[in-house]
């Protein structure tokens, strides 16, 4: 199934300057993971070394994914995630 | 009607009513809000931009909010560096049921990007202790007492809603 990322244009370097990325994907987690295939350093931006999102905001259709079930909240076909730097939400 | 305040660090955009007579924009089906319905049920649809992007969007909302689809609308005067955020940020305050509305107004304007944070989420970041608030006192030149003094600023606000959740909302002047 495929994911649409957007991706807020302070972020467009890290997904070599796109502002949406596409993932085959059925969790958040499975997301990160082939977003680090695609960018390479990518889950270190957006996990740390506990597997927490501490660092961005991932929302799955508008809502937090910290407010679902985090990395693992699951996917269907045609969700979308956006990703954006954490002190942006406050 | 944009409010822009060169003191304030955001650029606000209210209705007439609100801006003249100060009346509540936390309000749902005609009635304001309490802190308790704040807290469950009110937050922000977030996107980023440049400056001049956002001022040129603001003009856009700006009949929207007077005619109170969107209940406000504030942006940020300059990206908040200190923070690691290299665009401004704006915030469309609504209730939950109207969100995808705004999101459909965004979108009309150039924007998909779908990002929602309740006042809940926001307090949690901004509590003593909470990611934004101790990474932001940790960019200031504060000393020692003051940052304890706006954590404490912080807890008491916060404290208040919580002890206070029939009492009606009213917004920090910012």
């Amino acid at each position: 199934m495929t994911v649409l990322i957007r991706i807020p244009g302070s972020l467009k370097r890290w997904f070599n300057g796109s502002e949406t990325a596409e993932c085959e994907c059925f969790s958040v987690k499975e997301c990160v993971e082939d977003l680090e295939e695609q960018f390479s350093g990518m889950k270190d931006r957006l996990i740390d070394a506990n597997n927490e999102v501490t660092s961005v905001m991932i929302f799955l259709n508008g809502d937090n994914v910290l407010k679902l079930d985090g990395l693992e909240t699951s996917l269907k076909d045609g969700d979308e995630l956006s990703i954006m730097p954490l002190a942006a939400g406050g | 009607m944009i409010i822009d305040k060169p003191e304030s660090k955001f650029i606000f955009i209210f209705n007439r009513m609100t801006a003249t007579y100060g009346n509540s924009y936390t309000v749902h089906n005609d009635r304001p809000l309490t802190n308790s319905e704040v807290l469950k049920s009110w937050g922000k649809c977030l996107i980023l931009g440049t400056r001049p992007w956002l001022d040129d969007l603001a003009k856009k909302l700006d009949s929207y909010v007077e005619e109170e689809i969107i209940p406000c609308v504030k942006y940020d005067r300059e990206p908040s560096k200190n923070l690691g955020i290299e665009e401004c940020v704006m915030m469309a305050y609504c209730h939950i049921e109207r969100r995808e509305e705004i999101w459909r107004i965004f979108s009309k304007f150039g924007s998909d990007y779908k990002a929602w944070v309740s006042e809940k989420e926001t307090m949690e970041l901004w509590e003593p202790g909470g990611p934004i608030m101790e990474r932001w006192l940790n960019t200031t030149n504060f000393d020692k007492e003051t940052k304890e003094k706006i954590r404490d600023n912080a807890r008491q606000r916060f404290d208040y809603l919580e002890n206070h959740p029939n009492d009606i909302f009213k917004p920090l002047a910012q």
